[in-house]
């Protein structure tokens, strides 16, 4: 067994739908070499760019610094980060500990915002009321919600978040089963809003499968939090990723084929299925909002945190 | 002919039942997905095709979790 590119015998990693061995150094440089292809095949960034990651911690987000880093020591972009703190018990803290240590080794400006300094409750709070709607919804719609203010708050223009391929799969797929053609029309590598105070969002790691992010950063011996969110198994995203894993096996190509065949069909889906929204403002927090109050307010005002 | 295996919290020597016996072999024993592990010989990333040998370290690092 030998690198299929330099020769070297210490082979760790094996490409199933080719064949193709690599060594350690010759798969970090193809790992990198693929974001930085997505990056310009994609234009998401621009000259002059502030770029603000969405750092949790976890390996994605790791990865995403670590490549974009290398645009920002060419002085093409500069770099801030956000962490939000759910407030789940004996899990985010870890996370949070490895983000401020990732943001002080690269000496870039980061914040961490915590749900409970923000809202007044925790993720785990909100888990104990009755009639709760999955820890998923409120997670998602708050940390989108912090993570855009502050991207306003630091000046950045790009928001770049970690999501890999098998996210991006589980999107469209997720979103197909439930018939939601209106968040089918908003997946992809650059996703623009017409309101301006949201910021362009990005995603660099588009087409690189999880797995290979985890022996990326276990390669390159970054520090991540390897654990399991402890609300995950919850979800629905669990139930499509089980099942498009499965598949996945037998069919190797099966997820590059799904991302390929939904890029096919975004222009068409956004042109036919977009729907113009009003922007107005939020009348409780003044984000900009399609109702009277945002996703987020009306989850609070649900809460009682008003 | 043992060899270590390491898996979280898990520390254990084990038998090498016949030759050619693979971390994939292990794998499959533990009902773990490759797809979810990344594993090292003796502190070393090695692909799940690699033959077990006699006081060989095999750790198993699991890289991704649901959600």
């Amino acid at each position: 067994m030998k690198c299929s590119k330099c020769g070297n015998p210490k082979v760790i990693f094996k490409r199933e739908q080719s064949g193709q061995l690599l060594c350690k150094d010759c798969f970090i440089e193809s790992i990198e070499k693929k974001v930085i292809k997505t990056v310009r095949k994609e234009k998401l960034l621009d000259k002059g760019d502030k770029v603000l990651v969405a750092l949790s911690g976890g390996k994605d987000s790791v990865t995403t610094l670590e490549i974009l880093n290398s645009f920002r020591r060419m002085n093409v972009i500069d770099i801030c980060a956000v962490t939000v703190d759910e407030g789940i018990d004996n899990y985010r803290q870890e996370g949070v500990d490895i983000a401020i240590r990732h943001a002080e080794r690269l000496g870039i400006e980061h914040k961490v915002v915590s749900l409970k300094d923000e809202y007044g409750i925790t993720l785990d709070e909100i888990m104990q009321r009755e009639n709760h709607k999955g820890s998923c919804t409120y997670c998602g719609v708050f940390r989108r919600t912090i993570i855009n203010k502050a991207a306003r708050e630091m000046g950045a223009t790009k928001i770049a978040t970690g999501h890999n391929l098998d996210d991006e799969v589980q999107a469209i797929m997720m979103n197909y089963l439930e018939g939601n053609t209106d968040n089918l029309t908003k997946l992809g590598a650059k996703t623009e809003s017409k309101a301006k105070e949201f910021t362009v969002k990005i995603k660099p790691l588009r087409e690189i499968p999880e797995r290979e992010i985890g022996l990326y950063v276990v390669a390159k011996e970054l520090e991540v939090h390897f654990d399991s969110c402890p609300y995950a198994m919850q979800s629905f995203r669990g139930e499509v990723s089980e099942v498009i894993n499965q598949l996945a096996e037998k069919h190797p190509t099966l997820k590059y084929s799904t991302l390929r065949g939904y890029d096919k069909i975004k222009g068409i889906l956004k042109k036919e299925l977009t729907k113009d929204y009003s922007h107005g403002r939020c009348e409780r927090c003044g984000e900009p909002s399609a109702n009277k109050l945002c996703k987020a307010c009306s989850f609070l005002k649900e809460l009682g945190c008003d | 002919m043992s060899f270590v295996l390491k898996y979280k919290s898990l520390e254990e020597e084990k038998e090498i039942p016949h030759e050619n016996y693979t971390i994939k072999d292990v794998l499959n024993e533990l009902e773990l997905s490759a797809q979810t592990i990344v594993s090292k010989q003796n502190g070393e990333l090695v692909i799940e095709d690699t033959v077990i040998n006699d006081d060989d370290e095999i750790q198993l690092v699991q890289i991704i979790y649901g959600g």
